[in-house]
């Protein structure tokens, strides 16, 4: 009886220690995801707070006296001509008669520079659009320089000496009566979303680096989707089981781990140099995505054909299907979700990637906007790598606007993810 | 008789030498004319890989009647019905020999196109396993698959009458586009039966239609073979020794591989020759 009595006292004793070991593991797990959260969290608002500014500019309002003599000088009104006229010293005269005061040289120049150099493009623009306008004086808002810029939203501190500051005290107080003058806006960027790369922030844009991701992702998409789910029928279904076919599938399945640089590497060495493909073009950038997209597509379709009940084959079979149509008449629908969920995550994936598109040229700085997959382009992770790389200021909220609606991508691409497989599911 | 223990289950076994493969060549005492013969199996061997599963099967199943495969777990009943339409070709690493003589075509050799074969002789699986579509397509997929109707209408009637035969058009008429994943099990494997016979089958093989169904829907699925007889070729491979006295006129008694005694279900049930047969359908062992 004693005997009985302390060896319960035992298992009580040991029934404390392993209800402590449990809570234990359950903090621990508490904890990890507490940390993780704060981690995103933390990258969040760094990234949010450091590029919403980016997706404002501000604007200054000035008046142009739209002189006859320098924008048509022989009167002909023929755009061809007028389209080479020089409108940037429109914007002079009308920066000097706004500030008369400055006469020294360096100071000028300095003036000059308050106005982005997009000011005299703005106003051939408007020429063209409509010549009645030549002779008037016209008010633009037209878009201020990424230092104004900055200053505007409150980058630069004007209280810091001027010793340490980019922008002088002269600037300063001509901003500061133009903003007294309420000559100074700020506006939605819709210049960000609308214009290829530049090298003045202000002019910059991400719209040749989301065509670019997205004829690139067309390629990707284009050719390792049917080729993963080809390759993953063939080897799930019809591929004899033996030496050959076990040494693919575990080389499938390392190529999923390969570095995606050494991927940009083999398509510098095959697709550029072997088959002479354009250089920094989505089409070779494409390629190299989607020889890193197969693994994971391959797989992710494996995994989703292995998981249909043999019974619906045999069902198939045992009516006369071939086995060909009983896979695409049965086992490919039923497997579909899976498949699909396997390719947007490995799209994902892609779109996200940069390593193996600095291989073969992405990296160039291209102002254009790409509009067939030959011509070159740069993608949206290639993008924020070339602007945070990149000295001015104004580089830095850009880059984190960039980064924004990269994620942005990611997010909704994984969110279609999630919704195909909840929509498509299928139980039997 | 000494009841049923896992003690003397063993002693019983060797006592009638059961654990012996090759033991001698069964007892048949059914005696066809060659029309009544619809399937003559002759010396059917089969291995999975290394290991034989079946050892030299003789057999002949008359034309319209129900023949019955009965045995224990593993004696290779559901293998030789598997071979009867080729299933076992699915099958990584099995081999199958011998003869299978369907109507005067050995169904074995390598000429014989299995999808017209499979066409021929249909298949029910021991699962009810209707494809995860509506009710129309799971009967109308044989018929599209062989182009046995030239039009809609002429489909349309072939899932009609095929439903109509199972006993599913009164209880399905209103929903043919409803999955038939939806429907009872006892639905879903008579929905499988009319899709077997929708291609219009001399031969129906059921793999232990009944033993996913709770009795009631099994006594329908009997009635229902009971039915097709006479217009089908069947064979049952199935658990429930009631079963196969109810619904078959011939009993064949598999073990270990072997086919042990094929008879007349009555005889089998009451006199059977063999030692093994009586022990096992008397409940001593399987």
């Amino acid at each position: 009886m004693t005997e009985l009595k302390e060896s319960m006292q035992k298992a009580h004793a040991r029934l404390k220690k392993r209800r402590a070991a449990e809570k234990r593991f359950k903090m621990f797990g508490v904890g990890a995801l507490a940390f993780a959260f704060l981690c995103v969290l933390m990258l969040f608002t760094s990234i949010i707070s450091n590029g919403y500014t980016g997706f404002k500019q501000s604007y200054i309002q000035l008046d142009f006296v739209m002189d006859e003599t320098i924008i048509d000088p022989d009167g002909s009104r023929d755009p061809a001509k007028m389209r080479f006229s020089n409108y940037n010293a429109l914007v002079k005269t009308a920066l000097k008669t706004k500030f008369p005061d400055v006469t020294n040289r360096r100071d000028k120049r300095k003036l000059y520079g308050l106005i982005s150099s997009s000011a005299g493009f703005d106003l051939r623009d408007m020429v063209l659009d409509d010549p009645s306008i030549i002779g008037t004086t016209q008010s633009v808002w037209v878009m201020a320089s990424d230092e104004v810029d900055m200053l505007i939203k409150g980058v630069f501190d004007r209280t810091q000496p001027e010793s340490t500051r980019p922008i002088s005290n002269t600037e300063i107080a001509w901003v500061e009566t133009l903003e007294k003058e309420e000559r100074v806006e700020s506006r939605f960027n819709t210049n960000f979303f609308t214009s290829g790369d530049s090298r003045e922030p202000e002019q910059a844009g991400i719209q040749g680096a989301l065509v670019g991701s997205a004829l690139t992702m067309l390629v990707t998409l284009a050719l390792s989707f049917p080729l993963g789910v080809m390759a993953a029928i063939y080897l799930e279904e019809f591929a004899p089981k033996n030496k050959f076919t076990y040494l693919v599938e575990v080389n499938i399945n390392n190529l999923a781990a390969v570095p995606s640089i050494v991927f940009g590497l083999l398509g510098l060495a095959i697709f550029l140099n072997l088959f002479g493909m354009p250089r920094s073009a989505p089409v070779a950038g494409g390629m190299v995505l989607a020889l890193m997209t197969l693994p994971t597509i391959i797989i992710a379709a494996r995994a989703a054909l292995k998981s249909i009940p043999p019974s619906i084959m045999e069902a198939a079979i045992g009516v006369g299907a071939s086995k060909m149509q009983a896979v695409f008449h049965h086992q490919l629908p039923l497997a579909l979700p899976g498949i699909l969920t396997g390719t947007i995550i490995g799209m994902a994936q892609a779109l996200g990637e940069t390593a193996p598109l600095l291989m073969i040229g992405m990296v160039a700085f291209i102002a254009d906007v790409p509009s067939t997959p030959f011509d070159p382009a740069t993608v949206l992770p290639v993008q924020v790598y070339l602007w945070a790389d990149s000295p001015e200021r104004a580089f830095v909220e850009k880059t984190s606007a960039a980064i924004m609606v990269l994620l942005g991508f990611l997010i909704t691409m994984n969110a279609l993810a999630v919704l195909l497989r909840k929509k498509l599911e299928r139980r039997w | 008789m000494k009841p049923m223990t896992k003690d003397n289950a063993v002693d019983i076994e060797k006592e009638l030498n059961l654990s012996n493969g090759n033991v001698s060549k069964g007892v048949n005492s059914v005696k066809l004319s060659q029309d009544e013969v619809k399937i003559a199996a002759r010396d059917v061997r089969v291995k999975y890989g290394e290991k034989e599963a079946l050892f030299g099967i003789n057999l002949d199943m008359p034309k319209g009647k129900v023949t019955s495969f009965i045995g224990p777990s593993g004696c290779g009943k559901s293998t030789f019905l598997r071979c009867l339409n080729r299933m076992n070709d699915t099958i990584d690493g099995c081999s199958v020999t011998g003869q299978i003589m369907v109507d005067d075509v050995d169904i074995l050799s390598k000429q014989v196109d299995t999808v017209l074969l499979r066409a021929k002789i249909g298949m029910v699986f021991q699962k009810p396993n209707p494809f995860p579509k509506s009710i129309y397509d799971n009967v109308a997929y044989g018929p599209r698959l062989h182009g046995l109707a030239t039009d809609k209408n002429a489909l349309d009637e072939i899932v009609e009458i095929s439903l109509e035969k199972v006993g599913l058009l009164k209880e399905v008429k209103d929903r043919l586009l409803e999955p038939g994943t939806g429907l009872s099990g006892g639905q879903q494997q008579r929905l499988c039966i009319a899709r077997a016979i929708a291609v219009d089958p001399e031969i129906l093989l059921m793999d232990e239609p009944c033993s996913a169904l709770d009795p009631i829907a099994t006594a329908k699925i009997e009635e229902l073979i009971d039915e097709l007889r006479g217009s089908y070729t069947i064979v049952i491979v199935t658990h429930s020794m009631q079963q196969a006295a109810r619904v078959s006129q011939q009993t064949a008694f598999f073990h270990l591989g072997n086919l042990v005694e094929y008879g007349e279900t009555e005889q089998i049930f009451t006199s059977p020759v063999d030692e093994r047969t009586k022990g096992y359908i008397t409940g001593r062992f399987g």
